[in-house]
């Protein structure tokens, strides 16, 4: 016969397992999530089944007079030497991101030519001063 | 106290995460890029590429007047437009280290002989993880240190003709 | 010379505890009913002489004396006198005073307030909690002394960060030190409790207000930061569950569910252990979030810098507190047997002890399974946002249920059928919420969950408030008042979420851009000097297409010259119904913005509602201070 206090063990028992349970399914379902794959331009222009509609992220230089700014949103090529692909991001843009320097940007493969940024990861150095603010800064002095 | 299977599995595991956050401790040496200059480089000690056994320590910056240790990769492509400014200083007076960061050894290798080789040492990091305590996390990124083992510079991204002048202005 | 007198008043705050110890252990012995006048001294004494050391520190730091290496490190001589004196304690070595003062004088408070209680208790509280000062005095001496001196003396120090120059962020330490080391006074009176046999109701009755006043300056404390991170971190968010974050969290789950469990032990003189456990957990979480910040063994947008041995240090005096607790803890439990009813309060208040522990569990996961992953296996992930928001939100639901149900049933058994009550309360919530789906707009599942859940709480207070108007029993007001804040923050924050606008886009200066809802014109920009940086500020004047009323906002990118940093300074305009938010940043090498605009629904409701919490705390500890 199960006592009131054996029922109770079992249920507090059980609501432990079940939580354990869901914890560790969230913990590997985020640690599937978080595992975001890089490519290169010529990776993603060979491999067979580069995923589309996945977050990912591409690296290598911006392409020499490939950034182009609008209202909307930055657009540049970036290229490994060898591939190239177009990618358009809106959004804060990192004071270290130019032309003929590295960068990766993470988001989604629209198709093999166009990548759609959700982030740019080039470095931000806090000692590293723009020169267009420079600029505005010193013709303001005059 | 009664000795019991639920206290010895508490004691446990307190006595195993306790020895996780030790260890966790140990691994923990970080750098954070934002101070660098400045400060001084310790824990330095890199295993040779080529050779397992073959070892580069504080000792080794000690005895030149600057070092500079620039951090590439065979599959990195900005890392090919600086090879050169790399290969010009080599000839100065300057000791190169490079530290070969998430390659492949055969890689890495066929990326010097095409290219040319201007690393006086080049220090093994297969998975990022020496880079990282550096506080790198971009390639290319070059540090120069002095023989007191203070950063003096840091450049992020591929050296170009400008930060090249800069460094030879350094070591004259 | 303040580098000697500093350190001089430390050494005299230890010898001074050593005594206290000794003296207490005597006084144990003793047959008197009462304490030994000398101990009262020797605690005052004590009191005076640290916050005499920590009045020297913030001395140093107001003269700029750069002989202190503290002070070299985190001030500087132009930096204005009230962030000077903050730069006390926003460091490491400063802070750990700080702790040890709070350490010292709960001690000495909780020896005096508590004269009516066992003389057996009080001295053993004394004793442990004597124990954990000698264990920070030794860590602040040996490892983080901030009276350590330098020669030469430095002409100009290095601390002018001036992210950290915000009075949000210069209150926000001290309010949540005394929430964390509060904790360690009842964490003594558990030892205490555990060893001298002082337990239950007057046990709980000892410990009350002191659970309280660390639970009120908790709270208050993770709001001020919360308020800080939106207003100067640009993103327009307020909690990103990041690694400092959660560590202020922990503890604050636990303190919840021992305020709550406290209720029960107190009336129904039941859950004698179990309050212990939560009593000796809540010390132990705040050292070992401490631990996990400062150690640097996680990566975080605000850790201290760095240094191993600190880390080391920390772990072994969490292994000995943990250690000591768990031991005795062991000799001296006594199996209790629950006879709860379903339909009591007890069982409501351990279901919200139940929700707490789940929280707290599950952040603590979040929080070390990157550690455990990566020392085991080299793997390096990080846990983010999407992990805790899809565990802990859910439960958000049956939890706001529980919590408005609870509070109608009486202690021991309730002999009301709440049912129909229940039933109608459910359909009316279910109403309400869909009257405001139609006039704001339809939402996920999930937050129509959350809202009738939160209405149905709101329904259910309505009811207590007539109730408390009528028969005036105020010892429901603190419950009310927090209960509501509660229900109002999950509400606020659900509809701030769900209808949050977000534009990024680039402007030249002169240029319009237009959005479904706002026209937004870059009119010009401006430069001002200020003491310590120069700024560029933005003009744009914004226009609600619907109702066409203009506003203008002045978001700014600052340049520091010491050091040379870049900062951005959002422009927030907050009104009852919404926040404007516009962040201005400079697109490398180009003539073009980037401007990062957001309409954020009833922010400022949610800042009042969580500090509705707090205030219903404080009602309770002042209610209390009346009655006695």
């Amino acid at each position: 016969m199960l006592t009131k206090k054996v029922k109770n063990r079992i249920s507090f028992l059980f609501f432990i397992f079940l939580s354990s349970i869901i914890a560790v399914f969230f913990v590997l379902k985020s640690l599937n999530k978080n595992i975001v794959y890089f490519s290169s331009p010529t990776e993603i222009k060979q491999r067979e089944d580069i995923p589309f509609k996945k977050a990912m992220r591409v690296g290598g230089m911006v392409k020499k007079g490939s950034i182009v700014i609008n209202q909307k949103n930055i657009q540049f090529v970036v290229t490994d030497f060898k591939n190239e692909i177009l990618i358009s991001y809106s959004g804060t843009v990192p004071n270290l991101f130019a032309e003929e320097k590295g960068v990766v940007a993470e988001g989604k493969l629209r198709d093999k030519n166009f990548f759609i940024a959700e982030r740019i990861l080039a470095k931000h150095d806090e000692n590293y001063m723009p020169p267009e603010i420079k600029e505005i800064i010193e013709n303001n002095a005059k | 106290m009664k000795i019991s299977i639920s206290k010895i599995i508490i004691f446990s595991f307190i006595i195993f995460s306790f020895l996780i956050f030790w260890q966790g401790l140990k691994k923990n040496n970080d750098y954070d890029t934002k101070n660098l200059i400045g400060n001084k480089i310790s824990n330095f000690q890199l295993i040779d590429l080529n050779n397992e056994k073959k070892l580069i320590t504080e000792e080794d910056l000690r005895k030149n007047e600057y070092t500079l240790i620039n951090f590439f990769a065979s599959w990195c492509s900005p890392c090919r437009t600086e090879h050169e400014y790399l290969l010009k200083l080599s000839n100065k007076k300057i000791r190169i280290i490079g530290i070969n960061f998430k390659d492949k050894k055969s890689n890495a290798i066929s990326f010097l002989e095409e290219l040319g080789n201007p690393y006086d040492f080049i220090g093994k990091d297969k998975n990022g993880k020496i880079s990282v305590l550096f506080g790198i996390y971009g390639i290319p990124e070059t540090l120069i240190v002095d023989s007191s083992l203070i950063v003096i510079k840091k450049y992020i991204g591929p050296i170009d003709q400008n930060q090249y002048d800069e460094i030879l202005k350094l070591i004259q | 010379m303040l580098s000697n007198i500093g350190i001089g008043l430390v050494v005299l705050v230890l010898i001074l505890s050593f005594l206290t110890i000794y003296a207490a252990s005597l006084d144990l012995k003793t047959s008197s009913q009462s304490i030994q006048r000398g101990i009262y001294k020797l605690s005052l004494y004590q009191t005076t002489f640290t916050i005499l050391s920590f009045f020297t520190l913030i001395i140093a730091f107001i003269n700029s004396d750069f002989s202190l290496i503290n002070v070299y490190e985190n001030s500087h001589t132009s930096k204005p006198l009230f962030y000077k004196i903050a730069g006390t304690w926003g460091n490491h070595e400063g802070s750990l005073l700080l702790w040890i003062n709070i350490l010292v004088i709960f001690s000495y408070l909780f020896l005096v307030f508590n004269h009516k209680h066992n003389k057996k208790f009080r001295l053993y509280t004394l004793i442990f909690q004597n124990i954990l000062i000698l264990g920070f005095l030794f860590f602040l001496l040996l490892n983080s002394n901030p009276f350590n001196s330098i020669y030469p003396i430095p002409r100009e120090g290095l601390g002018l960060n001036p992210i950290l120059q915000d009075p949000a962020l210069a209150i926000h330490p001290p309010l949540l030190y005394v929430g964390f080391v509060g904790c360690s006074i009842y964490f003594s009176a558990a030892m205490a409790s555990m060893v001298s046999g002082y337990g239950g109701k007057l046990f709980a009755q000892s410990i009350k207000a002191w659970v309280q006043i660390s639970w009120c300056f908790q709270t208050l404390g993770i709001i001020v930061g919360s308020i800080w991170a939106y207003y100067e971190l640009g993103w327009g968010g307020f909690w990103f569950w990041d690694p400092v974050e959660n560590a202020s969290l922990l503890p604050w789950f636990a303190i919840t569910a021992l305020m709550h469990s406290l209720i029960v032990l107190e009336k129904r003189n039941t859950l004698h252990a179990w309050v212990i456990i939560l009593c000796l957990l809540t010390f132990i979480l705040s050292v070992t979030g401490t631990f996990l910040v400062r150690s640097g063994i996680l990566n975080s947008v605000h850790t201290f810098a760095s240094d191993p041995s600190r880390g080391i240090y920390i772990l072994l005096f969490l292994l000995f507190m943990v250690f000591s607790a768990l031991i005795i803890f062991f000799s001296t439990y006594q199996k209790e047997v629950y006879k709860f009813n379903l339909k009591s309060r007890e069982t409501f208040i351990l279901a919200n002890n139940w929700f707490m522990i789940f929280f707290l569990i599950t952040v603590l996961i979040g929080m070390l399974y990157p550690i455990f992953l990566d020392v085991l296996t080299d793997i390096k992930i990080s846990v983010g946002p999407p992990f805790f928001n899809i565990v802990i939100i859910p439960l958000v639901v049956p939890f706001l249920f529980l919590m408005a149900i609870g509070p109608n049933f009486s202690w021991i058994k309730s002999r009301n059928n709440n049912a129909y009550k229940i039933l109608f309360l459910i359909l009316g919530a279910v109403g309400i919420n869909l009257l405001i789906s139609n006039f704001f707009g339809k939402y996920s599942l999930l937050s129509n969950l959350i809202f009738i859940a939160a209405i149905f709480l709101f329904l259910h207070l309505f009811l207590d408030i007539k109730k408390f108007i009528n028969k005036k029993n105020r010892f429901e007001l603190p419950r009310i008042i927090s209960h509501l804040g509660f229900g109002l923050l999950v509400f606020f924050i659900g509809i701030n979420h769900q209808f949050s606008l977000e534009e990024d886009f680039n402007l030249k200066v002169g240029e319009i851009k237009k959005t479904n809802s706002y026209e937004i014109n870059f009119e010009d920009i401006k430069i001002t000097k200020s003491k310590n940086y120069k700024a560029i500020i933005g003009n744009f004047k914004l226009t609600n297409l619907k109702n066409n009323v203009v506003q203008y906002l002045g978001p700014e990118i600052r340049i520091y010259s010491n050091p040379e940093t870049l900062t951005y300074e959002a422009a927030i305009k907050t009104k009852i119904t919404s926040d404007l938010y516009l962040t201005m940043s400079n697109v490398s090498r180009s003539d073009y913005y980037n401007i990062k605009f957001q309409n954020k629904p009833f922010m400022i409701w949610i800042w009042i509602s969580a500090l509705m919490i707090t205030l219903g705390g404080f009602t309770r500890l002042i209610l209390k201070k009346n009655e006695n």
